[in-house]
């Protein structure tokens, strides 16, 4: 078969993965016949009237029971009286759905779970995420185990029934690194690391969580995850790609996430922060969100395709940053799967049609985010150079060319110089404010009219539509306008079954690595089935119903046994559980791209702490910014700025600084949902030698020449296994640094051969030279270094 | 059951590889005997399925294919069809005469205000090759070449802006997020060499393409289809020098230390990434050897860079300047495409399964001297055909073209008209046309094309096709099938659909008539 939606999803549905349904329980509508009609049927016989074949629509109930010609598609309690079973069985090549050209054929398997439906009644259903989110049951905690958390009660029966139990908790240090890196980003120092395998109680464990959710890194960090689903960039994209002010948006999400903003002020504020009553500047600033999408200066663009383009940028990513549905078909036609109509679209994309911004090259409306003395400066400025104005204007009225005389000329001449330097001086005052584009109504006598766009061309308007949220999901809460204020409203109301699900998901796949819904970006009826919904229903409701806080939901899930598991893999584990989609272990998985870098610079003692503030360039090799028309240039910052976190790095949309991109960062460019993790050569690259990682090994090259007391090592055993425990952050198995003694003798006796080699290295390295050292043993050490930096263990979160 | 639809996202833990295929596909040259010992130790090892599918392993192509590796000559700007290929005897007499209304009614253009004049072409053409197929006298070299192409006179797209219609020519959307033609090709096909990357992107004119980066990236597919982007000045790869003081020696020692520590905590852990991450540092290291090697046009012999016109070492003055001053990267005889043509042809020749060119500077709107017709595209021209041919006859000599499918085009055309920016006459080094999404030219040869061809036709004045139009969808769908790649099914589950190069509709099929 070949459908493009590999064989193997079944195969795990059936299998491993999802609970479905054994041979006696009962076939349920959402979780088991749901999925099958999606993927085989809907195409031709779903909601999209246009692609609608035979006037046969199998999505809803009343359509496919009702009688036809030849008989009722499917006659509940009859399989063999049902028309679609004889078509799914025909052995007449003709006759036979799906269609063979379709590619789509059915196996056995679903075949029969589709007649044992029929047979047992065919009760109807909904897609299992559009149902309510209702608090399930614990279940009983398998004998003999103690359950800490509800999280772990879910985890231990789906263990329970394939006859395993979860593993004990990792060793203290390991737990505390992995604890560090998920919620900061940042490893734990050595010091606390030691601190806490002296009492790893509960108790003390539970203080380390409280403490990595207050420390100012916790929001720096998960920024970077909403960052990515903002598309935040500190350029335009397109073709000049001009730099835009965008940080002081940046910052807004920073201190929002480290204030813990409840995930409906969240939303409120960055969807409609500026329809809020009497809305505070950084209500205004939180509304630069929707004004990361794109906009194209490239000359000869027409501003309304791009500006549409923008809009429908926000309806896409909202809908799926919120409740992970892909809007992007209904642009032209009817959701072919999901609930959402051509019409549906529009009327939402009305919403969000009412905006000033137009793809503007100044991109306004924008925010002027200036002090009081700056507001004074400025003002001055203006009026100077109105006065100026002013002052040439009546002039020019005063001196006409035939009368002039001489001296009237040179005063007019005096006075247009002074006009003009004053300009410039207020040109020169502007271009050093901060000027933030942000989302700005339009007044009411300017209101747009939105109209369908035939087959997603808005050169081609349809039929004019009203303002309305996507029908399926509920209409506005009470009192809700329909306005972006009301759309923040209803995606966050206690009756939208997908936003609880899709974040709570969301943050469970950042510290598990992999979703409960693995399609992070999809949980409409083709995306994956949840490994556990009890459990995703659990923690969606209390996430909802504890007040949308992002730091109780994270303490919840990294409190419970299930998160603190030991991550080893055992063969029998993987013979049972390979993906781990059971839980079966704790997670272990290749760290994401800033947090590579900046976990090198902790660990050498370069990373500046600094937060906020434009945007930094850290050395990145010469010549890679050649876009057109723009001659704005990287330069390497020097002192802190190269070292500051990577969050802070000046993010190019068309060319996104390198060493991330190899990590699978992305570029800003559209909403990422999820960053797909690879293995890659280029990797191994940008660690052994981007410039960062040097001086990262030239800096703990210094650092590991000293002991925890500060006292000088001589010893080279004793300075790689001290560079060896700095970086990984636990005690070292015996012998583990020989290796590294080994490879630092080498190295020693290569340089001492070859003295420029050592010294070239070190100054490549800004490798502090301390006193009394050869360059050889130097050289020797930031080889260690270097290698202990590219452990894999070093870039693996365990 | 094809192999790449086993490589779903999230599918690395699917797969269950016996260590012994694991060094098969991992490649693992080095101290594999003093890692096999290493792990020998370490009984779990064969029981546990590692995660290491190696994305960029070779795979067979879904049905017979007729082209195994692909070099995509963009010209970034959109050449003039009009002064290249396409000759009109007509246009050239209403020259000067005002556009037919019925031409510009309803039409959008980037730049073009009222009524613009007709505009024939600035060029003489002569009939050439024994297909006696007109040319443009700027192209001479290419008159010499031009029976082993197909020219296709009629694609046409929509989109009229250079970072949208890049994008669609080459991800299939004028919008951000889908993957690129070579992406696909790789995702479908893996690569021939483990030394090297599989989809290698080269630049000249001295400038990134409209769109960036997108135009290679890999979209929703994993990042590792991703263009890679070789240079000619600095790293042919980003970071794939060592750092001063680290030689090949070092390095590897470095490295045999790496891999010994982490086949121990392989030992302690069981984690099959840890073998991955041992396997891609290996592969690091051959490519720091592999790249330079297949970079190093020094390795030619004269006459072969002389077909091509190019000259290794040669920095030009694009790449010298960081001024935007387009006249300055126009102007001056730049090797750096002509060396990339070679570059295409060593590297297709190591097995690396898509190059693709962009040259840029083709945007010849009449503003300036130094973007005109008049003026900028002879020098294009002289920068451009010699190689271009070169590559098309050292391809044929080497039986490589036979394998190998050339395209070469721009991402629209440009009007018959003249852009009216200041002059509404034609004057010395403004002689401009504006972009034109409704009809152009592009070729391609070797790899499945019949060769000797002119497809299409388009009217008297080059406006519209008349016979035999080409969409962009059809182009992709062409090239696809090329490849052993049904564009209908040819499909990566994302977003809960099946996402395809074509997009969702199936409008895109191979045009059958220019298969050989």
């Amino acid at each position: 078969m070949r459908s493009g939606r590999p064989l193997w999803i079944s195969s795990l549905v059936a299998g491993v993965a999802a609970a479905t349904a054994g041979a006696a329980e009962p076939i349920r509508y959402g979780r088991d016949v749901l999925p099958i009609l999606s993927a085989k049927c809907f195409a031709c016989h779903g909601p999209d009237e246009e692609g609608r074949q035979a006037d046969l629509r199998l999505d809803l109930e009343e359509t496919a029971k009702a009688d036809r010609d030849a008989g009722p598609a499917i006659l509940s309690g009859r399989p063999d009286e049902s028309l679609l079973l004889e078509r799914i069985t025909s052995p007449d090549p003709d006759l036979v759905m799906p269609p063979g050209d379709s590619h789509k054929p059915l196996t056995a398997e679903q075949v029969s779970l589709l007649r044992r439906w029929i047979a047992e009644g065919a009760a109807w259903g909904r897609h299992w995420s559009f149902e309510p989110v209702v608090r399930p049951e614990l279940p009983a905690a398998p004998r003999g185990a103690a359950i800490r958390s509800p999280i772990d009660a879910f985890v231990a029966a789906r263990l329970a029934e394939h006859g395993l139990s979860l593993q004990p908790p990792a060793d203290p240090h390991t737990l505390l690194r992995r604890l560090s890196l998920d919620l900061i980003g940042l490893p734990p120092s050595p010091e606390a690391a030691a601190a806490f395998a002296a009492d790893p109680s509960a108790a003390a464990y539970e203080q380390q969580v409280d403490a990595l959710l207050e420390a100012p890194q916790f929001g720096e960090h998960w920024a970077r995850m909403w960052l990515d689903l903002a598309r935040y960039a500190d350029t335009k994209g397109y073709e000049k790609d001009l730099g835009r002010t965008m940080w002081p948006y940046r910052d807004w999400v920073v201190e929002a996430i480290n204030a813990d903003l409840p995930l409906d002020r969240f939303t409120e504020e960055q969807l409609a922060g500026d329809l809020l009553p009497d809305a505070a500047r950084q209500q205004l600033v939180a509304t630069a969100f929707h004004r990361n999408t794109m906009s194209n200066d490239e000359g000869g663009t027409d501003d309304e395709e791009f500006r549409v383009a923008a809009v429908k940028d926000r309806i896409d990513t909202t809908v799926q940053v919120w409740m992970g549905l892909t809007m992007g078909c209904a642009k032209c036609h009817t959701h072919k799967y999901d609930p959402i109509s051509h019409h549906d679209y529009y009327a939402f994309y009305a919403l969000f049609n009412q905006t000033e911004d137009a793809d503007r090259s100044d991109d306004a409306p924008r925010l002027d985010l200036v002090s009081a003395e700056q507001q004074a400066e400025w003002d001055r400025l203006r009026s100077a150079y109105e006065s100026a104005a002013a002052a040439v204007k009546a002039g020019e009225q005063e001196s006409q060319p035939e009368s002039e005389t001489p001296a009237a000329g040179d005063q007019l001449a005096a006075v247009r110089e002074r006009e003009a330097t004053a300009k410039k001086r207020l040109q020169e005052f502007e271009s050093g404010l901060v000027r933030l584009p942000v989302m700005r109504e339009l007044p009411a006598d300017k209101r747009r009219v939105t109209r369908i766009h035939n087959r997603g061309n808005f050169l081609d308007p349809g039929a004019e539509v009203e303002p309305a949220v996507l029908a399926a999901f509920g209409g506005l809460p009470d009192g809700a306008s329909p306005n972006r204020l009301g759309v923040a409203r209803w995606l966050t109301s206690p009756d939208n079954p997908l936003t609880p699900r899709v974040w709570a998901n969301r943050i469970w796949a950042r510290l598990f690595g992999t979703g409960i819904v693995e399609t992070e970006e999809d949980f409409g009826a083709l995306g994956s089935p949840p490994s556990h919904p009890e459990l995703l229903d659990w923690l969606a409701a209390d996430y909802r119903d504890g007040g949308w806080s992002l730091k109780r939901l994270i303490k919840t899930i990294v409190i419970s046994d299930t998160y603190r598991q030991r991550s080893d893999v055992t063969p029998a584990l993987v013979a049972a559980d390979p993906r781990n989609l059971l839980l079966s272990r704790g997670s272990r998985f290749r760290l994401p791209a800033e947090t590579i870098r900046d976990q090198a610079l902790a660990v050498s003692g370069l990373l500046s702490v600094k937060m906020g503030g434009p945007p930094v360039m850290p050395p990145q090799p010469a010549g890679l910014w050649r876009s057109t028309y723009n001659t704005k240039t990287w330069v390497d910052a020097t002192g802190e700025d190269r070292f500051r976190r990577g969050l802070y790095t000046y993010l190019k949309r068309t060319t996104p600084y390198p060493s991330f991109t190899t990590f699978d960062a992305g570029s800003g460019e559209i909403c990422q949902i999820r960053r797909i993790r690879t293995n890659t050569p280029l990797q191994a690259l940008v660690v052994l030698n981007d410039p960062v990682y040097l001086e990262a090994a030239g800096a703990l090259a210094g650092r590991m020449a000293t002991d925890a007391a500060g006292r000088p090592l001589t010893d080279p055993a004793a300075i790689a296994a001290r560079g060896l425990a700095l970086a990984l952050i636990r005690p070292l198995r015996a012998d583990e640094a020989d290796p590294l003694v080994r490879l630092e003798r080498d190295a020693r006796s290569r340089f001492a051969a070859d003295p420029d080699a050592a010294d070239a290295l070190i100054a490549a390295a800004s490798a502090a030279v301390p006193a009394g050292v050869p360059s050889a043993e130097l050289a020797a050490r930031v080889v260690v270094a270097s290698a202990i930096l590219n452990l894999d263990e070093f870039l693996t979160r365990n | 059951m094809h192999d790449w639809n086993q490589l779903g996202p999230g599918l690395e833990h699917a797969r269950a590889v016996t260590r012994r295929h694991f060094f098969r596909a991992g490649g693992l040259g080095f101290g594999a005997i003093a890692l096999d010992a290493l792990l020998a130790r370490d009984g779990r090892t064969a029981d546990v399925p590692p995660a290491t599918a190696n994305r960029l392993a070779a795979r067979p192509p879904m049905i017979p294919a007729k082209a195994t590796r692909v070099i995509y000559i963009h010209l970034a700007g959109s050449p003039s069809q009009i002064d290249l290929f396409e000759r009109k005897p007509e246009l050239a007499k209403v020259s000067g005469r005002d556009c037919p209304q019925s031409f510009l009614e309803g039409k959008r253009f980037a730049f073009i205000k009222g009524v613009p004049k007709m505009l024939g072409s600035q060029f003489a053409y002569r009939q050439q090759g024994e297909t006696g197929q007109w040319l443009s006298e700027l192209l001479p070299h290419f008159a010499g070449v031009v029976d082993k192409t197909c020219v296709i006179r009629t694609v046409h797209t929509d989109q009229f802006n250079h970072a949208p219609a890049q994008l669609f020519v080459q991800t299939g959307t004028p919008r951000l997020g889908n993957a690129s033609l070579g992406s696909w090709v790789t995702y479908g096909l893996g690569s021939e060499n483990e030394n090297l990357p599989g989809f290698v992107v080269l630049l000249s004119g001295g400038k990134t393409p409209d769109a960036g980066k997108s135009l290679w990236g890999a979209g929703f597919l994993p990042s590792v289809y991703q263009g890679v982007q070789c240079r000619t000045t600095g790293d042919p790869v980003l970071y794939l020098g060592d750092p001063p003081g680290i030689d090949r020696g070092l390095r590897r020692r470095m490295l045999d230390a790496l891999a010994e520590m982490n086949a121990a905590e392989h030992a302690a852990t069981g984690d099959p990434e840890t073998l991955t991450r041992i396997a891609q540092y290996e592969l690091g290291y051959r490519m720091q050897m592999a790249v330079p090697e297949v970079m190093d046009l020094s390795r030619e012999p004269r006459h072969v860079l002389e077909l091509y016109g190019a000259r290794p070492g040669a920095v030009s003055e694009a790449e010298r300047t960081t001024t935007a001053d387009v006249r300055t990267l126009y102007k001056g005889s730049d090797p750096t495409f002509a060396n990339n043509c070679l570059l295409a042809r060593r590297l297709i020749e190591h097995g690396v399964r898509f190059v693709q060119l962009y040259d840029w500077g083709w945007d010849h709107h009449g503003s300036s001297p130094g973007e005109s017709i008049d003026e900028t595209l002879p020098i294009k021209c002289l920068q451009t055909d010699r190689a271009v041919a070169g590559l098309l006859t050292d391809l044929e000599q080497r039986g490589l073209l036979e394998e190998t499918l050339v395209v070469w085009g721009g991402e629209f055309g440009r009007t018959p008209m003249l852009q009216n920016n200041v002059n509404s006459e034609p004057k010395k080094g403004f002689v401009g046309r504006d972009h034109h999404p409704f009809a152009f030219t592009m070729w391609l040869a070797g790899g499945g094309i019949k060769p000797g061809l002119a497809w299409g036709q388009t009217d008297e004045f080059g406006y519209y096709p008349v016979e035999n139009p080409v969409s962009i969808r059809e182009l992709q769908a062409t090239i696809l099938h090329l490849f052993g790649l049904d564009p209908l099914r040819f499909s990566f589950p994302y977003q809960g659909l099946d996402q395809r190069l074509i997009g969702p509709t199936n409008e895109g099929r191979p045009v059958t008539g220019i298969l050989a």
